[in-house]
């Protein structure tokens, strides 16, 4: 006979651990084993028999495996703790004692130095691993890259951080990897494709962060502790793996300067450099100004022959693009679509190649430089106020094309006084340079999502821009696009719907939508003593209303039809309307006059449109509540789970359907006005 | 410190008493003579003399017990105290003297001359009666009496004060005795103690030496301190030097000198050690240069903090030998955040952008419910876009969750809704079935409770709360046929007689249940068919009255009589009354037998009537549960009864139980056998509706729950039509197909197919009472306000 086995001895209860149990195991404090679980990626997990593992309690606790806790009582770091703690003693002693000399000198030599390189490797058994985790670590980076330093920050940190981030953000130049950004409210996003791996991060806006005070720096400072080891690693087999340098040079004078990215000195590693350097121009030699001045020489000639260029609709590059891959479009719309890769780096590379920015100071001079550089440009100057680096400061330079600006133009009546020097001094509010191009910056960042220059007049300084849309949304069915038009999303008599019952609210509206649509004509701001156009617009108004009062006299009834959503109630009405039709005919018949046609109004129309829609809607509801009437009580619940996903999106799409309407209709009536 | 204060204290306390008492003397005196009484001052004085001579008397009675002269009677010692005290009174106290003796008053009065008024005003009062007359509790005069003034010419004051009761004898002869004298009673007076006596008697007495006459506390025996230590005792109160020849300040003396002394102290010879190099220091110091002159050691130099820096990045190829992680780790990896939508878009679409109630909304939210974090928000140029003020917060949190959160890998819900749900025949192919209102009937007051149709399909028979009996055409609607069965009671139950050869309406109102030929609107012959049925009876249970075996008639469970002429000019025709109110009348297939159910009438609920004979039987007597409804087997000998939880099956011929149903209802409201015999439906107070397979279980086969009220009436088509319906209080009916095949694998199909609304729910009741057209796909139900409706 089998021997009894004891309950809680195998099996789930043995293979979890609570957490208090976990740090009584390895004989740390409970931070010390929060900042050994942070390094070493140990996580809780969540039982799937939750009763049997907590032994019949049912308060919530944390759960790891045992397995896990058990590999981290063989962790050199736990040593590392347990010396750092027995150095904290005697320099505690030595600071009681008042010797702060001794405490200091424990410090300096005794404190041991904790290294995470073993942990990368045991973390990230592969590269493609350590890259598919890279997003959280470069948007920490870059968050303390931009923090201000602090006592839980320390400077040293801060500086760690940006020297990665640039580096980082070079290897992204390098080898063309980046491939969307986005300007969101919370920062900028970009995603970069590595090696296969989609990398995205968020890069604050260069505001003072708010640091609120339930925000524990400890636990943020072992996390960007842990991420500067694994990106200094991740840079290096970057950097070596394209045939650079690890870690490029950096010049503390011209970063001081505020040169960034220029601090840097990328160079690559010997003659022997494959491929990937080749249509990069790497290496950067050693004084950048005088590079960038031979640049722009270089560049100069280049310039004036692109002009021509430009005005070539497509680019000369279509037919030799023999290696690249085909785009392929579904003919039928109810095919399979098949995923396709994105642009290749080459392409990427060539976006901003053959052009010269200049960036004004009022624009964000960090993301512009890494996107143009990124995409190809390789001339981009900005206002020396923006900081050292730049390929010029000078912004009346002529091989500048395009200029990236933050602000209306000012009206230039005094440009021609100012011409009185040799050189016209060519200031960007006052007056432009002929041959050149004036863009805001959202134009960068939707040429790049698009992978093609957009039109820059849309783009123009002081123009309503055009929505800046995220890259990453793939509208899904049932999902509002806003890249499309409202008709080819809207359901079957929705719109006539909306319009019924925006006709409905207007009479109610009716003194709001007077104000707007006055205010839109911008010409009575002051309403007590413009009266003549306030008149002017009554009458506007006033004839409106006639209309829809023609209008709203057959609509009542509808409207009262549409109270009673009875099966049969409608059925009757409809064979009262038919009846009617039919007295109506004879009547004509009778008189011997010939039958007036119905006058069919926009809104009768409507009305039978959308009272067919609803019928069938209504029809197909019925099918479908009878069909889950004979479900079992299992799979309803289940439907209901499912439907609730799907419902949940139908509403958010119908209510971005009807805001859009309703701006459309603003809009159309703006314009009729 | 402490005694002096108390000293002063004392002081302090004893002057002002000492001059209250001086006043009290004075004011005591003033009395005295206004009231001619010897106040309390006089006896304060009386006291104090006491007081004074007491300790000497102590002292005599001490010495008297020290010479152990026990002899002395009680009284003795008091009286020669006495005397005693009065002679020390007149030697000592010029006080007592003055006030005790009369003749002193003389004096007082020639020293206070002011008082001599009120002597006169004495000498006047003297002459008068020296009482009062008062009456005293009882009515009796009493005579109150003033107090005797011992005033100079009162007898009393002629008696000379005895001081010395020895006799007019000189002292001199006793000068030898003890004793001075002989009392009264021949007792020897003995000589007071003279000042000299005293110092010898305390000479006598000797204190024990040391005695303080405090007890100490430890023993408990009286301290005593010997001369030493009272001494140190002083010494100490004086802060002095305890003890005896303590010199404070000695003269130093010198231990140690700077002499040198001309001999050691130790004879050993000086080690070597003392004055020759060490050869093993200069061994490490010569390894050391060696170190040095090799570059084996180099100068110290700190190292700036740069350079520390630069040593501890080290950078090189993690992975230059990389091994996937193993298959079967149980590694999961940090779910990637979900990249921003359009609405996180500095300048998004308009339409994206909240309105002032969603905005609303969102600020009135606990952060921890918003669906988003954020608010979308357009900016109109990239320069005027603002920090993201929960920037940090927001990476702190995911570096939470990516610490503290559980990980799971949950399996994505990927089922398409459409195969989930069943595939079920169309509509149009389960046609026909009633869709819609085709005639409405009106005229009934109150409730309609139930409703009939005949079996030709041609009328329509109704009962309500009104007690009328209607007949309705069901072509045009209109009302054939009434009668008004009762005042009181409202119709419950309709039911026309299932055969086609005669017309025969049943109807219960009360505790009767009615036969009724409606010939008015019959062809003569049905008619006259009708009549011979219900008159075949008459006389049959008159011949045959029922007895029991003692031979006592019993009351027959039903009297079958008829109605009186005034109903029968109408049609009605028998009256068949039994012990409670009727409910439910059902229909044998042959109409020969009809069951009636009167919930109340508890062994009488069930009652099976024979249209032949005319007669009642109770088939139960007794029944578990209420009965709610009975009905027959459509054709076998079989009978249905439905009580509030279960429903019975009984074989008629056999006279036995055959099966027990148990829908698991609270409460069944009506139950339906389908034509085939093999299927119950059962409606359910409970919102339910059940159908059960009598093959299969004593549990239904299928739970339908589609009212959101209790159900009233179920009813299967009879006529071959594979549907049935349900009449709710939701004023609804529901139809349903429900098709059963021969064949006994397959299960019944139950489709729903139709609601039909349209009864108005009065008072929480809607539809009552729902009827099948014998044949036509129609439906006719009875609802609570007051209407008949065709379905059609």
């Amino acid at each position: 006979m089998a021997k009894i086995q004891k309950k809680g001895n195998s099996g789930a209860a043995k293979n979890y651990i609570t957490r208090t149990r976990a740090v009584k195991k390895l004989q740390i404090s409970l931070p010390d084993f929060r900042r050994l679980c942070i390094f070493k990626g140990i996580y809780p997990r969540e039982p799937r028999k939750k009763k049997k593992v907590s032994k019949g309690s049912t308060a919530a606790t944390t759960f790891y495996y045992t397995k896990d806790i058990q590999y981290l009582l063989h962790e050199p770091l736990l040593a590392k703790f347990r010396e750092h703690k027995a150095v904290a003693k005697k320099i505690a002693k030595a600071l009681g004692r008042g010797e702060a000399g001794d405490a200091a000198r424990l410090e300096k030599n005794l404190v041991p130095k904790i290294k995470l390189d073993h942990i990368i490797k045991e973390r990230y058994p592969t590269f493609t691993d350590a890259l598919r985790d890279l997003d959280d670590a470069l948007s920490m980076l870059f968050l303390f890259a931009n923090l201000p330093s602090s006592e839980h920050v320390p400077a040293k940190t801060i500086a760690l951080c940006q020297k990665l981030c640039h580096e980082f953000e070079h290897y992204v130049i390098t080898s063309h990897s980046l491939r969307r950004s986005f300007l969101s409210i919370k920062g900028i996003y970009y995603q970069a494709t590595i090696q296969g791996q989609d990398v995205m991060w968020l890069v604050p806006y260069r505001f003072v962060q708010r640091t609120g005070g339930d925000i524990d720096f400890r636990i943020m400072g072992t996390f960007v502790e842990f991420y500067t080891t694994l990106v200094g690693f991740v840079n290096y087999r970057l950097y070596t793996s394209v045939g650079l340098v690890y870690p490029p040079k950096f010049n503390a004078d011209l970063d001081a300067q505020g040169a960034e990215l220029s601090a840097f000195q990328i160079e690559g590693k010997g003659v022997a450099t494959n491929g990937d350097v080749s249509h990069g121009d790497v290496s950067v030699t050693a004084n950048p100004e005088a590079q960038a001045l031979a640049d722009r020489i270089a560049a100069a000639p280049v310039t004036e022959e692109e002009q021509p260029e430009e005005l070539q609709p497509v680019p000369a590059g279509e037919d030799e693009n023999t290696e690249t891959i085909d785009k392929f479009e579904a003919v039928a719309p109810d095919a399979d679509v098949l995923p396709q890769p994105q642009a290749s780096s080459a392409e990427v590379a060539a976006l901003f190649a053959p052009y010269t920015f200049y960036l004004a100071r009022e624009t964000p001079r960090a993301p512009l430089e890494f996107l143009l550089k990124a995409f190809g440009c390789k001339r981009v100057g900005w206002d020396s106020t923006l900081g050292d680096g730049a390929f010029t400061s000078n912004e009346s330079d002529p091989s500048i094309t395009h200029q990236i600006v933050d602000r209306t133009a000012i009206p230039s009546e005094d440009a021609s006084e100012t011409v009185d020097g040799a050189a016209p001094k060519v200031q960007w509010p006052r007056s432009t340079m002929p041959g050149r191009t004036y863009v805001q910056p959202q134009w960068v960042w939707d040429c790049i999502n698009q992978g093609k220059l957009l039109r820059p007049d849309l783009y123009a300084p002081g123009a309503e821009l055009p929505p800046h849309l995220s890259p990453w949304v793939k509208a899904k069915k049932g999902e509002y696009d806003p890249n499309l038009p409202l008709q080819a999303q809207e359901l079957e008599g929705e719109a006539e719907a909306f319009e019924d019952a925006e006709e409905v609210a207007s009479e109610a509206e009716a003194e709001e939508s007077d104000d707007e649509e006055d205010e839109e004509d911008e010409d009575n701001a002051m309403e007590s003593d413009a009266s003549v156009e306030a008149g002017e617009g009554m009458q506007v108004d006033g004839s409106e209303d006639e209309e829809d009062d023609d209008d709203e006299e057959p609509q009542k009834p509808t409207d009262d039809w549409d109270g009673i959503d009875s099966d049969a109630e409608s059925d009757v009405s409809e064979g009262e309307a038919a009846r009617l039709q039919h007295q109506r005919e004879l009547e004509a018949e009778a008189t011997g006059k010939p039958l007036e046609p119905e006058v069919q109004t926009t809104k009768s129309k409507n009305a039978a449109v959308r009272k067919k829609a609803e019928k069938k809607r209504k029809e197909e509801q019925d099918e479908r509540d009878r069909q889950k009437m004979m479900l079992s009580n299992k799979k309803r619940k289940l439907l209901k789970r499912i439907e609730y996903g799907s419902n949940k999106r139908d509403v958010e799409a119908e209510n971005l359907r009807r805001k859009k309407r309703k701006l459309e209709r603003v809009k159309a009536a703006a314009g009729a006005v | 410190m402490a005694p002096n204060p108390r000293k002063r204290k004392a002081v302090t306390r004893d002057v002002p008493a000492a001059s209250d008492s001086e006043e009290e003397l004075a004011d005591g005196l003033l009395d005295g003579i206004l009231s001619h009484s010897e106040g309390e001052s006089d006896a304060d004085q009386e006291e104090d003399a006491e007081s004074d001579t007491s300790s000497v008397i102590e002292g005599l009675s001490d010495e008297d017990e020290d010479e152990g002269d026990g002899t002395f009677s009680d009284t003795d010692p008091e009286d020669g105290e006495q005397g005693i005290r009065e002679q020390m009174r007149k030697l000592n106290t010029r006080d007592a003297s003055a006030q005790l003796n009369g003749v002193d008053h003389a004096l007082d009065l020639d020293s206070r001359p002011q008082t001599d008024g009120e002597l006169d005003e004495q000498e006047d009062e003297n002459l008068k009666p020296n009482y009062t007359v008062t009456t005293d509790a009882n009515g009796n005069p009493r005579y109150l009496y003033k107090e005797i003034d011992p005033v100079y010419d009162s007898d009393d004051s002629d008696a000379p004060e005895t001081t010395n009761t020895i006799g007019d004898i000189p002292l001199t002869y006793y000068d030898e005795y003890p004793h001075i004298g002989y009392d009264i009673n021949g007792k020897k007076i003995m000589r007071p103690a003279k000042g000299e006596a005293l110092d010898a008697l305390l000479d006598q007495i000797d204190i024990p030496k040391g005695w303080t006459g405090l007890t100490d506390p430890a023993t408990g025996k009286p301290l005593n301190l010997s001369e030493e230590e009272l001494d140190v005792l002083k010494r100490l109160t004086r802060n002095e030097v305890v003890e005896d020849g303590y010199d404070p300040y000695p003269e130093m003396v010198h231990y140690f000198s700077g002499k040198k002394e001309i001999m050691p102290l130790s004879a050993a010879p000086e080690p070597k050690r003392r004055f020759v190099p060490s050869k093993h220091e200069a061994k490490r110091v010569m390894k050391i240069v060696k170190a040095i002159r090799e570059g084996r050691i180099q100068p110290y130099k700190p190292p700036s903090e740069e350079e520390e820096e630069e040593e501890e990045r080290v950078y090189y190829d993690v992975w230059a030998d990389e091994k996937p992680r193993p298959e079967n780790s149980m590694h999961l990896a940090a779910p990637k955040l979900p990249p921003p939508g359009y609405d996180a878009s500095y300048h998004p679409p308009p339409e994206y952008l909240p309105d002032k109630n969603e905005e609303v909304a969102w600020l009135a939210a606990d952060e921890e419910d918003r669906e988003k974090d954020y608010l979308p928000k357009s900016y109109e140029a990239l320069r005027k876009v603002p920090g993201y003020e929960r920037f940090v917060k927001e990476r702190f949190e995911r570096s939470l969750d990516l610490y503290l959160a559980p990980r799971v890998r949950r399996n994505k819900l990927n089922i398409d809704p459409e195969s989930l749900l069943p595939k079920l025949p169309n509509p149009e192919d389960l046609k026909p079935f009633p869709t819609m209102c085709a005639a409405i009937f009106r005229g009934q007051e109150g409730r309609v409770r139930s409703v009939s149709f005949d079996p030709h399909g041609i009328f329509v028979a109704s009962g309500g709360d009104d007690g009328y009996v209607r007949i309705w055409e069901l072509l045009t609607g209109r009302q054939v046929w009434n009668v008004k069965l009762s005042d009181e009671d409202a119709v419950d139950a309709v039911k026309w007689r299932p055969t086609k050869d005669a017309s025969i309406l049943a109807a219960a109102a009360g505790e009767s249940v009615y036969l009724i030929v409606p010939y008015s609107i019959l062809s003569p012959d049905v008619e006259q068919a009708s009549r011979d049925i219900l008159d075949a009876g008459w006389g049959y249970a008159a011949s045959k009255p029922s007895t029991t075996t003692n031979g006592v008639t019993k009351e027959p469970p039903g009297k079958w009589a008829r109605p009186g002429s005034k109903f029968e000019s109408k049609g009605v025709l028998v009256q068949a009354t039994v012990r409670s109110m009727v409910k439910i009348i059902n229909w044998h297939r042959r109409g020969d037998y009809f069951a009636t159910v009167s919930p109340r009438g508890q062994s009488s609920a069930v009652a099976i009537h024979t249209l032949s004979k005319h007669l009642t039987q109770l088939p139960f007597r007794r029944l578990k549960g209420i009965a709610q409804t009975a009905q027959f087997h459509p054709s076998k000998a079989i009978f249905f009864v439905a009580t509030r939880n279960t429903i019975r099956s009984y074989d008629l011929a056999k006279q036995e139980l055959v099966k027990i149903l148990q829908p698991g209802a609270k409460w069944i409201s009506s139950i339906d056998v389908h034509p085939g015999g093999d299927n119950i439906i059962v409606g359910t107070y409970d919102k339910r509706l059940l159908w059960h397979d009598l093959d299969l279980s004593t549990k239904p086969y299928k739970t339908l729950r589609f009212h959101q009220e209790a159900i009233r009436a179920v009813r299967f088509h009879q006529g071959g039509l594979p549907l049935f319906a349900d009449a709710s209080d939701d004023g609804s009916l529901q139809i349903f197909h429900g098709k059963v095949v021969g064949d006994l694998m397959e299960n019944a199909t139950i489709v729903p197919l139709k609601v039909l609304k349209g009864h108005k729910v009065k008072s929480r009741l809607g539809v009552m009472d729902v009827d099948w057209h014998p044949r036509e796909p129609w439906c006719v139900s009875a609802g609570a306000d007051g209407t008949c409706r065709l379905w059609s």
